[in-house]
């Protein structure tokens, strides 16, 4: 009796592994396949999550109005996602493992600089192209490689429009405090910045590094206020952001302009800091009240009231430059009319599309041509300030004591 | 001024590093445990306060108080069930089994309410107080209160309660408190609550002042070990200075060198502490 029993068992067991086996391939037909490894969870997480939104809306989209013609034929986009749980080489595993394992034909990018630099060698390695919209460093485009594009402008000129701003609102405020995160894209902000300041004439007068994921600035705050800088730029991830804005507040560091690299355009952090954040700065590729014509949604405007809807928070540039690649994808597959992931590459390279990015372009090291532009969070919205004729900045920042 | 405000910000960071010492300090002391497992309980006190604040809005101040009860509880358990099996074993598996511990209830807790960041935000978060030109954050301030207040009870228990007596007479001769007619394995179980439950108070405070993750266990059981170290073992002053002195010392360090160096100055002083004064700033007084 025992014996059937266990026979049964296992029978019904191989056979829920025959079942699942045989089912996935069928699946799998008439589908190109993307990959891709993302921090769903981890110190990351909240960006992160914004390239998943990002990718699946617009995959849905595509699939919803044709999918993708290839040599007559149609197919559908599928994704196929991992956590890296915020972690590069974990990361860097899990993309081996979608090339591999799961065959994939195209890798969408992760999100962060120093996990996106670790992946990039997987994309080369095979020889599959990878479009991301989330490292902006230089390093991950001068290491000579060709399967790896970027959405993000350089890191170097990150606060060129902050400072070309600061001139015009008031050209006395020479005097700069920074803060950055010690991890390869702020490094390259600050550099940059360091560069920028030397040739305009402006005075760094507080320069300081902080650990990655660092949560007491008691220390930077003291500095910052000591020196008493006019603006106080921050480059780091969301989370730093609020923690640096929750700590000034507390220790009542007051400066004219207050401008992060990340935060500033993401709803959460608006939500989190809630009146704290009105007057902030920050610097950002894109943003919601641009005008600019698409590819898979007509324009900007229609795709921002379709993410609302859907997701029922504001697109930042993090989703917009993650729309825009999956476009760029889908046009230069068609184009190529193959799924050849070399002959792909050599469109991508090449390619000159309208999304609701912007326009995308490549230069030949594959980090997009173009800018940013500086925003300002106004009564608990966000807008551009520069470059814009009519911009009306809240300058000096209200005093923490005065709110 | 510039000077004070830096010493002010240390104190106030120090108060919760003597806190969170304090209880393994305790443990160390009585049961020669080094508890790894330390920052976890940590972890489990600011997720207490943070659920509490979050799903039924109670101020962190208040729910500590169940903090502190629940983390008794859960180190009374944890030792009398678990930890006793291997109290009289080598220290390497003691150390193994706290560690052991320390995995599993970390992963438990990223399985359950994921590895995100978490911040309990209390409508009085960015307030301060300007006092001679230093500025100082209401919430740490509280917070330093409540590392004051704690001490003192703990104090009392130890030095004027019978279960005190019971405590500080296992900790010097096992065998004399046995036939004196003290039950070990209920002190033994005593103590570890009672540290276990310091550590999830100094989570509570930690969670008004920081954002909380599953991970964020590992460093503070280092801060914690780092502070035990340079206090000395074996009294209850010990903590509390080495808290005080690492706080000021790392603050110091980091507003002179950049606060990358601040994991770096912690260890540093560790390892003069351990070359110069192998027993502790206070070891003086075990000779």
């Amino acid at each position: 009796m025992r014996r059937i029993l266990v026979l049964t068992m296992f029978a019904v067991a191989a056979m829920t592994l025959v079942t699942i086996g045989a089912s996935a391939p069928v699946a799998a037909e008439d589908v190109i396949k993307f990959g891709c490894a993302i921090s769903l969870s981890g110190k990351l997480q909240r960006s992160g999550n914004l390239y998943k939104k990002a990718y699946d809306m617009t995959v849905d989209e595509i699939n919803k109005t044709g999918g993708v013609t290839v040599g007559g034929k149609t197919y559908k986009m599928e994704i196929q996602y991992y956590d890296d749980e915020s972690d590069a080489t974990k990361s860097t595993r899990l993309f081996e493992k979608l090339v591999t394992v799961d065959r994939v034909n195209f890798l969408l990018g992760p999100y962060s600089s120093g996990i996106t630099q670790a992946v990039s060698s997987i994309a080369e390695k095979y020889e599959i192209p990878m479009i991301e919209g989330g490292g902006a460093s230089a390093t991950i485009f001068s290491q000579g490689y060709k399967y790896i594009f970027g959405n993000l402008p350089v890191a170097d000129e990150y606060f060129s429009p902050t400072l070309e701003l600061l001139k015009k609102l008031n050209p006395e405020h020479k005097k700069l405090g920074l803060a950055y995160a010690d991890d390869k894209f702020d490094l390259d902000v600050a550099t940059g910045l360091r560069r920028m300041a030397g040739e305009q004439g402006f005075e760094l007068v507080v320069d300081e590094k902080y650990e990655s994921g660092a949560t007491d600035f008691s220390s930077i705050m003291t500095k910052m206020k000591a020196a008493a800088p006019h603006a106080i730029l921050v480059a780091g991830h969301e989370e730093e952001s609020i923690n640096f804005i929750h700590q000034a507040k507390e220790q009542d560091v007051n400066a004219n302009m207050l401008c992060l690299t990340v935060g500033v355009t993401e709803p959460d952090f608006r939500k989190s800091l809630g009146e704290d954040a009105e007057a902030i700065f920050g610097v950002a590729s894109w943003d919601k009240n641009m005008d600019f014509k698409g590819y898979v949604f007509s324009d900007n405007q229609t795709f921002v009231k379709l993410y609302q809807e859907r997701y029922n928070e504001d697109p930042d540039y993090h989703v917009a430059a993650g729309v825009a690649l999956v476009g760029v994808f889908k046009k230069a597959i068609e184009t190529a009319n193959t799924l050849d992931p070399k002959k792909v590459r050599d469109v991508i390279a090449d390619i000159s599309l309208d999304t609701i990015y912007g326009k995308v372009q490549y230069k030949p090291n594959g980090q997009i041509k173009g800018g940013t532009s500086t925003l300002q969070i106004q009564s608990g919205d966000i807008f551009q300030v520069y470059p814009n004729e009519d911009a009306k900045p809240i300058y000096p920042m209200p005093k923490w004591s005065e709110r | 001024m510039q000077y004070f405000q830096v010493a002010v910000n240390g104190i106030l960071l120090g108060g919760l590093y003597a806190l969170m010492a304090l209880g393994m300090s305790l443990i160390w002391g009585v049961m020669d445990i080094i508890n790894i497992a330390h920052g976890v309980f940590i972890m489990l006190g600011a997720y207490t306060t943070y659920w509490m604040f979050a799903l039924l809005g109670i101020d962190p101040f208040i729910s500590i108080v169940a903090s502190i009860i629940l983390m008794f509880c859960l180190g009374f358990i944890a030792q009398k069930f678990l930890i006793n099996l291997v109290i009289r074993a080598d220290i390497f598996i003691t150390l193994l089994l706290a560690f052991g511990i320390e995995i599993f209830l970390m992963n438990l807790v990223r399985v359950l309410w994921k590895s995100d960041f978490r911040r309990v935000t209390v409508s009085y978060a960015g307030d301060n107080l300007q006092l001679a030109g230093v500025t100082i954050p209401v919430v740490r301030l509280a917070a330093f209160a409540v590392v004051i207040i704690l001490t003192i009870i703990l104090y009392i228990i130890l030095e004027k309660t019978k279960l005190g007596m019971a405590i500080r007479a296992t900790s010097q001769n096992l065998e004399a408190a046995r036939l004196m007619g003290i039950n070990v394995a209920v002190t033994y179980a005593m103590t570890f609550g009672i540290g276990v439950a310091l550590a999830g108070a100094a989570g509570t405070l930690w969670s008004i002042i920081f954002p909380i993750t599953p991970i964020m266990g590992g460093p503070l059981t280092l801060k914690s070990f780092v502070v035990t170290i340079i206090g000395g073992l074996g009294t209850m002053v010990g903590p509390v200075i080495g808290g005080l002195f690492l706080g000021v010392v790392e603050a110091f360090g980091s507003s002179w060198f950049g606060s990358t160096y601040q994991n770096f100055i912690s260890f540093l002083m560790l390892v003069l502490v351990l070359i110069f004064m192998p027993h502790g700033l206070l070891g003086w007084r075990k000779k």
